[in-house]
């Protein structure tokens, strides 16, 4: 029968309300954890594995661990406030933190988009699309889609973009790598006290824990409309997108690290890493972690625009939200607009200095981690804000322990991504 | 009684030190606390604050109170530190950069700054700041920031909405809903009106609308941006719409319509009633900036055997329908021009005497095709109120009033700033 859709045919085989309970929880997590293996985060995965192998592995789960508590607290502060993180801090925190903050974000929210246009480009380039064909009609898709859909439509097309990263799981289980040794050295990691090891280190953790993650879950939260006899489901939701989050760098890191790291050769970037499997496992291989590239590219070039949107707006007072139209909420939607002409036109330019501009967003976004980290420690604990859902003492400890941690590994990325400049 | 001068931005004396009779400082000006006050909450202490002890100190106490000095009227080591009582509202913590949303909950913008001035002699809080302005002011870069924009050309326009628009204050308010009701609108100035309405969401403007009497939307209306009138129009009901447009003289009403799609236009004069319709229709032929544009076909034309004191007599019953009654035309039966009398003429011509013996001629008249430009300048040389309009023939077409080209005669920047969003 035509208009009862895939869904309405799934959703009677299963029995409609556990289906219900399944969909609810999956939404802004899941989508602001996958739109963090960005092009950046794919291609620093496929470098530590071609460079480390195994190596740092062990650190995944760390990084899980703290992107979760990272998460739990911003879908927490969106359910319980109904506010998003840029209206927190403008009421909290005043014009001053505010315009700081803002102009930080939408700066580092723009070259990260430049780059993901870029991963887009350079992706497609591999299946022998050129970019001036493949950059436009992917901006466009992704401008359509927020622009005429809505929410749920949105949420449901993000949802099966995501799904696409599994493309990642099916090239490490290709690569067919020693599971024993995989395990042992996530067990019994051997850390090496070598400058490159350390440096990829934190790289690692600033590329999978970035303030857009934070604005767009809490943000999205808030659209959505979660209300807080659903916090439990937002929870899960946001421990989920943490998981695959780092799943998927799981099997960028095994792929690499089987294939390219005993061979020894050496990548810079997630296209090369894509190039360089082909003689190794295949075409089919290349294609998958290509693919792979191109969506993880495409659903944050879609992501950053409308994280830098809903925090602008927020920040300012203007309506926002994926459902209203241009005329409602021009603002929110006119941002939007540009975020992706500005970040889609600039790729279509001869001689853009991509490393320049990843370094760029790579300083700006640890600048900013650290405030919003701290910022949003403050707001959590604040009763004035969060009533009783404030943090748990044993949860602050397990918070702030987190939040130094990064913010000292964030320090440490942006000295010495200046000295090596 | 406190001395105060004007209009003073809270962000202007927000942290600024706090003087005791004696010249020493009592610590900075934290808050201030205002009163329940229906419209404009007056201000009934100040909040200062020195290390961690807060002072309260009544107005009736406070002897300047400006940008550069604020001082008491007592001695510093007399004053008990205590903090303000929890239901007092403190504007800086309670208003300052909250979320102001429509009736229907639209949010529009937020509060940026807030206005202090005197109502009555009483230091109230009159406005809160929505502009550019306001939020630069926070960041202390106003005039800065104004001569900034004056290198783009761009003035910043002060955007401030009156506390008479917004609901009375209450402590701990999650945000300011705009009281755009039925009754206050009624009794707001078309101008002003027209200030809201351009502020407010689509929604929202159709709702003020739909509150309104025929009479006070048509004036607004004409108050508002070409593409706003338009919106709004396509937001009513045809029947409305057209209503509305009938109030409207016919010159306002032809501009609103030229600047619909030609199906809607088209719609909208069937509806209206025979003789408007024609008259708009008319109107509607000639290019919008030309004279035959601009011009109103309201105006007073009596025959020239006519006595001075049926002309008056029918002054009376025709005044209410036109625009102008400073001038009367005299034509003939086949509506050509003749002559022009003012009313100073009328009124002191005896009451027997023909209006051909008494009218001026020939009359300064103008081709419908006349650039507007050239209107205003053939306006401005003559010292007319008003100029004639003719065709070929010396057919009386219309009148250009003065009003209409006023925008034309005015320098660059005492021009009317037509409201927009």
């Amino acid at each position: 029968m035509p208009g009862v859709g895939l869904f309405e045919r799934i959703r009677s085989r299963l029995g409609g309300s556990r289906l219900i309970v399944i969909l609810s929880v999956i939404g802004p997590g899941f989508i602001a954890g996958n739109a963090g293996n960005d092009a950046g985060g794919i291609a620093t995965y496929s470098i530590v594995g071609a460079r480390e192998g195994y190596g740092l592995l062990w650190a995944l789960l760390l990084i899980t661990f703290a992107l979760a508590v990272i998460q739990e607290m911003s879908a927490r502060m969106g359910v319980v406030t109904g506010k998003g993180f840029g209206d927190l801090v403008r009421e909290q925190f005043g014009v001053r933190v505010t315009v700081a903050i803002m102009a930080l974000f939408v700066f580092a929210n723009l070259t990260v988009t430049i780059a993901e246009f870029a991963g887009i480009a350079a992706s497609m380039e591999l299946f022998g699309v050129h970019k001036n064909l493949s950059v436009p009609v992917s901006a466009f898709i992704v401008w359509f889609v927020v622009v005429k859909g809505n929410f749920k439509q949105v949420e449901r097309f993000m949802i099966a973009i995501s799904l696409v990263y599994v493309t990642y799981v099916v090239s490490g289980f290709m690569a067919s790598p020693p599971w024993k040794e995989v395990a042992r050295q996530i067990a019994m990691p051997t850390v090496k006290f070598e400058k490159e090891y350390f440096l990829l280190f934190i790289t690692m953790v600033g590329t999978t824990v970035t303030p857009y993650m934070q604005f767009y879950l809490q943000s999205a939260v808030v659209d959505k409309g979660v209300r807080i006899e659903e916090y439990h489901f937002a929870k899960y939701d946001a421990y989920l997108g943490a998981f695959m989050t780092v799943f998927i760098a799981f099997f960028i890191v095994l792929c690499t690290g089987t294939l390219l790291h005993p061979a020894g050769i050496v990548v810079d970037s997630a296209e090369e890493a894509a190039k360089a499997l082909e003689p190794l496992a295949g075409e089919f291989a290349s294609h998958l972690f290509a693919i792979g590239l191109l969506n993880a590219s495409f659903l944050a070039a879609l992501v950053l625009p409308l994280a830098t949107s809903y925090g602008l707006s927020e920040a300012f007072g203007w309506e926002s939200g994926i459902n209203k139209s241009f005329r409602e909420a021009p603002q929110f939607l006119g941002f939007y607009t540009a975020f992706i002409a500005i970040g889609a036109g600039l790729i279509m330019l001869p001689n853009v200095p991509l490393i320049k501009i990843m370094f760029l967003s790579q300083t700006v976004n640890g600048m900013l981690l650290p405030i919003v980290l701290v910022i949003m420690l403050r707001l959590v604990n604040d009763r004035e804000v969060m009533g009783e859902f404030v943090n748990s003492k044993r949860m602050n400890i397990v918070t702030w322990l987190t939040v130094a941690v990064l913010i000292l590994l964030t320090a440490l990325l942006l000295v010495t991504s200046v000295l090596s400049a | 009684m406190p001395f105060f001068a004007g209009d003073i931005f809270v962000s202007d004396v927000f942290k600024k030190p706090v003087l005791d009779q004696a010249g020493e400082e009592i610590g900075k000006l934290k808050d201030i606390i205002v009163g329940q006050g229906d419209p404009f909450p007056a201000v009934t202490a100040l909040v200062v604050a020195s290390g961690k002890s807060f002072f309260v100190l009544p107005w009736e106490q406070i002897n300047l109170f400006n940008k550069r000095v604020i001082s008491v009227n007592v001695l510093r080591t007399t004053l008990v530190p205590a903090p303000p009582a929890p239901t007092d509202i403190l504007i800086c913590r309670d208003l300052l950069d909250k979320q102001i949303v429509d009736i229907n909950g639209a949010k529009l913008v937020r509060v940026n700054d807030l206005r202090l001035g005197d109502v009555n002699g009483r230091m109230c809080l009159i406005a809160a700041d929505i502009g550019l302005r306001g939020i630069l002011r926070r960041l202390r870069l106003e005039s800065r920031g104004e001569r900034f924009l004056a290198l783009f050309r761009y003035r910043m326009s002060s955007n401030m909405i009156g506390w008479h628009y917004l609901q009375p204050v209450e402590p701990k308010l999650s945000k300011l809903t705009l009281t755009v009701s039925r009754q206050k609108v009624s009794q707001m100035h078309p101008a002003d009106l027209a200030e809201i309405i351009s502020e407010a969401s689509q929604k929202e403007r159709s709702a003020i609308f739909g509150t309104l009497d025929v009479e006070t939307a048509a004036e607004a209306l004409h108050e508002l941006e070409p593409s706003i009138q338009a919106d709004i129009i396509d937001d009513l009901t045809s029947e409305q719409a057209s209503d509305i447009l009938e109030q409207m003289p016919p010159d306002e009403a032809a501009d609103v319509l030229g600047d619909l799609p030609e199906k809607k236009a088209e719609e909208l004069i069937q509806l209206m009633e025979k003789d408007e319709a024609q008259e708009v229709k008319e109107l509607l032929e000639h290019e919008v900036d030309t004279a035959g544009g601009l011009m109103t076909t309201e105006y007073l034309a009596f025959p020239p055997d006519m006595s001075v004191e049926d002309a008056i007599t029918e002054l009376r019953l025709e005044a209410p329908d036109v625009e102008t009654v400073f001038y009367l035309y005299i034509t003939d039966d086949r509506e050509r021009l003749l002559g022009v009398l003012t009313l100073k003429d009328l009124i002191l011509a005896r009451p027997e005497v023909a209006l051909r013996d008494i009218m001026r001629s020939p009359v300064k008249t103008l081709p419908l095709d006349t650039e507007q430009k050239d209107v205003a300048e053939f306006i401005s040389k003559y010292n007319l109120l008003a100029v004639p309009v003719v065709d070929e023939d010396q057919v009386l077409r219309g009148i250009v009033t003065v009003d209409d080209v006023l925008d034309f005669l005015l320098p660059p920047a005492s021009r009317k700033r037509r409201r927009k969003l």
